[in-house]
């Protein structure tokens, strides 16, 4: 949907209703609705964790210091997913 | 032929939706059948189509500049169906076909817009063709025509907006009939 999406076609739809209902499939819509467009937003207003790691409230240019430029999340290591054991 | 199938007005049990489908399509964007659509999920349906509306017809920044910048991420995005739609409530206001040309075309130099609006329709440009450009600086030149408020309102619009037609794309449901158009 982000990348590619003219690769969704009806196949598309079909894998989907093997494992989801309508119901299920408007859902993943409407949350991507919101998904693809806050995240670009939100990154171009270039706002930084109110707390630094130790658990101290920081002002914004204290957090940019201590996050950087490019925040781990984005580079991949932003959290560990269900069942992989963090 | 859409790869989700509209539900019909009559299957449709909580009343609240219903409301706001027929209330979407006398606003005339998104039109009933993409809240039928919405309605196979109902209470989601409900704060997405809210979220929609509220976001385009509400608010303090001019709606036929909004409408301009729907239709321009609406082609970005390729959705054939919200590039078709058209605001009841922008074409009583004056919005024509020749300012929505401009706005998704070569807007810089047209005679149509003033700065502010200019300055508006390359905030959603960037966003979707290089967020990268939308720096500081950027929020600078935003900041000399519009209140911080009308910047959070453009900016989720432009949020909302472009990842609904995004998103809606693939849906596959072609262009609307428009009445008005």
């Amino acid at each position: 949907m982000a990348l590619e999406p003219e690769k969704i076609d009806q196949s598309t739809f079909d894998e989907l209703r093997r494992h989801y209902t309508d119901g299920d499939i408007a859902e993943l819509t409407m949350f991507l609705f919101f998904n693809l467009g806050f995240h670009t937003f939100f990154g171009s207003l270039k706002f930084y964790p109110m707390f630094a790691p130790d658990g101290r409230l920081v002002d914004q240019e204290e957090s940019a210091r201590i996050y950087g430029e490019a925040p781990a999340s984005l580079a991949g290591g932003g959290g560990a997913a269900p069942g992989d054991g963090g | 032929m859409a790869f989700l199938a509209p539900k019909p007005m009559d299957q449709i049990e909580d009343g609240d939706l219903r409301r706001l489908i027929a209330r979407c399509d006398e606003l005339g964007v998104p039109d009933a059948r993409f809240g039928q659509i919405l309605a196979h999920k109902p209470a989601q349906a409900k704060a997405a189509l809210g979220a929609i509306v509220h976001s385009h017809f509400e608010g303090n920044v001019d709606h036929r500049l909004k409408e301009i910048i729907r239709i321009q991420l609406a082609r970005l995005a390729e959705d054939a169906y919200f590039a078709s739609l058209r605001s009841r409530k922008a074409l009583a206001a004056g919005l024509t076909e020749d300012m929505i040309a401009a706005g998704c075309g070569d807007y810089e130099d047209s005679p149509l817009f003033g700065d502010a609006w200019k300055c508006a329709l390359a905030f959603a440009e960037q966003m979707v063709l290089d967020a990268a450009k939308v720096d500081a600086a950027f929020y600078d030149e935003m900041k000399r025509h519009f209140s911080e408020a009308e910047i959070m309102e453009i900016g989720a619009f432009i949020a909302i907006h472009f990842g609904v037609a995004k998103a809606t794309r693939p849906l596959n449901l072609g262009p609307a009939a428009c009445p008005g158009r």
